[in-house]
């Protein structure tokens, strides 16, 4: 499903924060990458959702060796995959209703019809319930903004889950709750997953297995 | 319970200096305003009326501010010259604006060499003083109200489309846009629904802070004979007609129509400050949970 | 620990915090919190992001905003209620000196642009009479009361690594030798072997003498370093427990908290149904309850807080409590 080979990436020049790194997590899989804060593990979580362009490496996903990231990835490659983000506040955009944000992924492929049918079935399944879809953004809290942008990446069906520190600053309760809601997703859809974090026991406990930073991973 | 904790000091100074500077401004515009919309309408005498008896004769309860050198009304006259700075001001700033933000727009959201083209472009124009663009645009067309607001917009867009270009790419990093991405959306969808809307409050901040300047702009172009036509009141205009005035002592021509372009940006200015603090999220959050 | 206990370095009595909204709504983001803490001693509030825990340390530093209203007591053990001092006596003789405040993201809470040592310097200038050529050796002092590095005092934030900047930022937490530290969410974002040292740090600041209020959502750590667990649900305190009864056997007696503690990775996994209440709108009985396998009729009513527990049925193998 997808395999990053011999990757480096970084934002500067001559300086690399990912140097050489492969991984590959094969279809239905879940891979639970984990590594200390500040190693360089969430840039190549975004080198795998083609939101960054590596140095060098390649990166094949789903069979197709990319070539393209950001907005020159082609439409139907970027949205195979669905990301969530650390920080829920920062990754909500601050003006939208949440249902207007679980909405809007629908709405930039064209697909608003499926609006109504998949944000109440989603909504559901990541518990989101009562008036909290036309809540504005700041008017919610960040276990409630999170299971919205948890719905928000999984509206697409996206074949591949990536969690870039999803639950790290959420309780104890909420990180169950959806930890809970990404494996019966994935149980529908027999999605990948590749779960980004720093708790080996949460991540030993999601994922099928586990690579650990230091060690760099055998492609 | 907070005010408890304000020393008296505090309270005193620090909130009635803000909310008294806010209600000048409030009480200035407002007044501006009225003025600009109803005086013309009701005015008894035409500002027009010239009435050689009654020439250069200062300050009176018949002509409060006074009379310019062939007897027409100050009062009259200013007014309607702040009507014409006012309306060419927002007009201009408006343009202005809507130039500069789409520039700026353009330039943060597509990066790379178009950013870099379109920012030097905008350096080269800066590096040209305002008001030496400004007479050049104003020079190619003949004296009107529409080379005037031409040739403020054309030259003060500058400032807007680099503030404009620093918020898009501030916000272009947030994880919300990478998410948007993700999502499929394409670059327009990117830059009109996520990322123009987050620059809309600091490109208005300008736009309003912009009218004054437009306003000097304006008056400076008539000043020197290059700005609207001798016989339509302007700001610039009045000053500059006042001039030989001015050298035999009569103040009063010269001094009203250049309060009347101070008192608006000041009342402009006070209001923005009062605006941008509201803006500023420290303020906004009023709960913390 | 009960009511009124000499030693105390703080004490909260009936403390409720609410806040006026918009429309006449009122948003009751504390209600009706008492506990101690004394010297020598860790007390854990936890609970999920939203159940007002926060607003409740902000109480304790005088920091709400203006539309907050407060109700109850948080006395110092000289008599020095933090709920109605004025501004001008927190900032003189409270924060920093009274209260040591350990920030959350220590990355935030340095000056970026000056060294570790002239930080240090500038807050111990504010904060006691020390002489000029002496502020150097305090500082070191101060560094070494942290177990900051004396050879990384002069280095500048972004040149330290994520459990040296909260060394740092502990450090300057320290400099006032305040008796009380409050620490709000000080391990959230850190990975695992980082919050085990900051937790180990902060225990290590506590036995040398000082009562650490530690506000968190990170079980693990609380585990860790706690005394006593105080658990916040929907704005008031469900439960006041000793931390080793709380995370061993016969562990929680409120069903949230044992909810709460099943959640985690290590055990069971399992989320507990549904959300916390809105603390605008809260039920009128126990806000728990819609939540609550164990709940009935009698839940439609408040439950009093009796020292350790709020709830109609608690937890408990004593059958005189059932």
């Amino acid at each position: 499903m997808l395999e990053l080979s011999n990757i480096t990436a970084g934002y500067e020049r001559g300086k690399p924060v990912v140097r050489d790194v492969s991984l590959a997590v094969s279809r239905g899989e879940a891979v639970g990458l984990l590594g200390p804060s500040g190693c360089g593990k969430s840039t190549l979580a975004r080198v795998a959702a083609l939101l960054h362009r590596p140095d060098a490496g390649t990166v094949v996903l789903d069979g197709t060796t990319v070539t393209d990231y950001r907005h020159r990835a082609p439409r139907a490659l970027r949205t195979t995959v669905g990301v969530v983000f650390q920080s829920p506040r920062l990754s909500a955009d601050p003006r939208l209703r949440l249902r207007d944000l679980i909405a809007e992924p629908l709405k930039a492929t064209g697909r608003r019809i499926e609006i109504r049918e998949r944000v109440d079935e989603l909504a559901r399944a990541v518990g989101l319930g009562g008036d909290l879809l036309t809540r504005s953004v700041h008017e919610v809290s960040d276990g409630q903004l999170q299971r919205a942008c948890l719905a928000r990446a999984l509206v697409l069906r996206p074949r591949l889950l990536i969690c870039d520190e999803m639950t790290a600053m959420l309780d104890a309760s909420t990180t169950a709750a959806l930890v809970a809601a990404v494996e019966n997703y994935r149980r529908e859809t027999q999605a990948s997953l590749l779960a980004v974090g720093h708790d080996q026991v949460l991540l030993d406990r999601w994922c099928d297995r586990t690579v650990s930073w230091d060690v760099p991973p055998p492609a | 319970m907070a005010d408890a904790r304000q020393s008296p000091l505090q309270k005193v100074l620090g909130r009635s200096t803000r909310t008294l500077r806010v209600r000048a401004s409030v009480i200035i515009m407002a007044v501006v305003v009225l003025a600009v919309v109803l005086v013309p309408p009701l005015a008894q005498l035409d500002q027009q009326a010239v009435d050689l008896a009654q020439k250069l004769r200062p300050p009176s309860w018949a002509h409060p501010f006074g009379t310019d050198d062939v007897g027409r009304d100050l009062l009259l006259r200013c007014v309607y010259g702040l009507r014409v700075s006012l309306m060419v001001g927002a007009v201009a700033a408006l343009a202005a604006t809507l130039i500069g933000t789409a520039v700026g727009a353009a330039a943060g959201a597509f990066g790379g060499w178009t950013d870099r083209v379109v920012m030097r472009l905008v350096d080269t124009c800066s590096s040209v003083p305002h008001l030496l663009l400004g007479i050049f645009v104003v020079a190619m067309f003949r004296p009107g109200v529409w080379p005037v607001v031409a040739s403020v917009a054309l030259t003060h867009w500058l400032s807007t489309a680099r503030i404009v270009r620093s918020e898009i790419l501030s916000l272009r990093s947030r994880p919300f846009i990478d998410a948007a991405i993700s999502g499929g959306a394409s670059r327009w969808r990117v830059t009109v629904r996520h990322l123009l809307p987050g620059v809309v409050p600091q490109a208005g901040l300008a736009a309003v802070l912009m009218v004054p300047h437009a306003m000097w702009h304006e008056s400076a172009l008539s000043f020197l004979g290059l700005g609207l036509p001798a016989h339509q009141a302007s700001l610039g205009n009045l000053v500059q007609s006042a001039r030989g005035s001015l050298l035999a002592g009569d103040w009063w021509p010269t001094l009203f129509p250049g309060l009347l372009l101070i008192l608006p940006t000041l009342a402009i200015a006070g209001l923005v400050g009062a605006w941008r603090e509201r803006l500023s999220p420290r303020r906004r959050s009023e709960l913390m949970l | 620990m009960t009511a009124g206990t000499l030693n105390a370095t703080l004490s909260v009595r009936n403390l409720s915090v609410r806040f006026r909204m918009r429309g006449g709504r009122h948003i009751a983001a504390v209600t009706d919190a008492s506990f101690d803490l004394a010297v020598g001693e860790c007390l854990a509030l936890v609970g999920e992001s939203g159940c007002g825990k926060s607003v409740l340390a902000s109480a304790l530093l005088g920091l709400l905003p203006a539309n907050a209203e407060c109700e109850g007591a948080a006395l110092l053990d000289d008599g020095t209620d933090l709920i109605t001092a004025g501004e001008r006596l927190l900032a003189r003789t409270v924060r920093g000196r009274r209260i040591g405040l350990v920030p959350q993201s220590p990355a935030a809470h340095l000056t970026p642009v000056r060294t570790v040592s002239s930080q240090l310097s500038e807050t111990i200038r504010e904060l006691r009479p020390v002489p000029r050529q002496e502020r150097r050796a305090a500082a070191h002092a101060a560094a070494g009361r942290a177990a900051f590095p004396a050879d990384h005092l002069d280095r500048y934030p972004h040149e330290l690594s994520g459990g040296l900047a909260q060394r740092a930022a502990t450090a300057l937490a320290l400099v006032g030798d305040a008796p009380l530290l409050l620490a709000d969410e000080p391990t959230t974002g850190l990975d695992r072997a980082l919050v085990e040292r900051t937790a180990d740090e902060l225990r290590r600041t506590v036995d040398e003498g000082r009562a650490l209020l530690m506000i968190t959502h990170d079980l693990a750590a609380a585990a860790r370093i706690a005394d006593r667990v105080a658990v916040m649900y929907a704005g008031r305190i469900v439960e006041l427990a000793d931390a080793t009864r709380f995370f061993g056997e016969p562990g929680p007696l409120h069903p949230y908290a044992r909810g709460l503690l099943d959640a985690l990775p290590e055990r069971s996994f399992q989320p507990i149904p549904g959300m916390p209440p809105e603390l605008g709108d809260l039920p009128a009985g126990c806000a728990f309850a819609p939540r609550c396998d164990l709940a009935d009729a009698l839940c439609g009513t408040q439950p009093r807080f009796d020292g350790r527990v709020a709830c109609h049925h608690a937890h408990t193998e004593d059958p005189s409590r059932a």
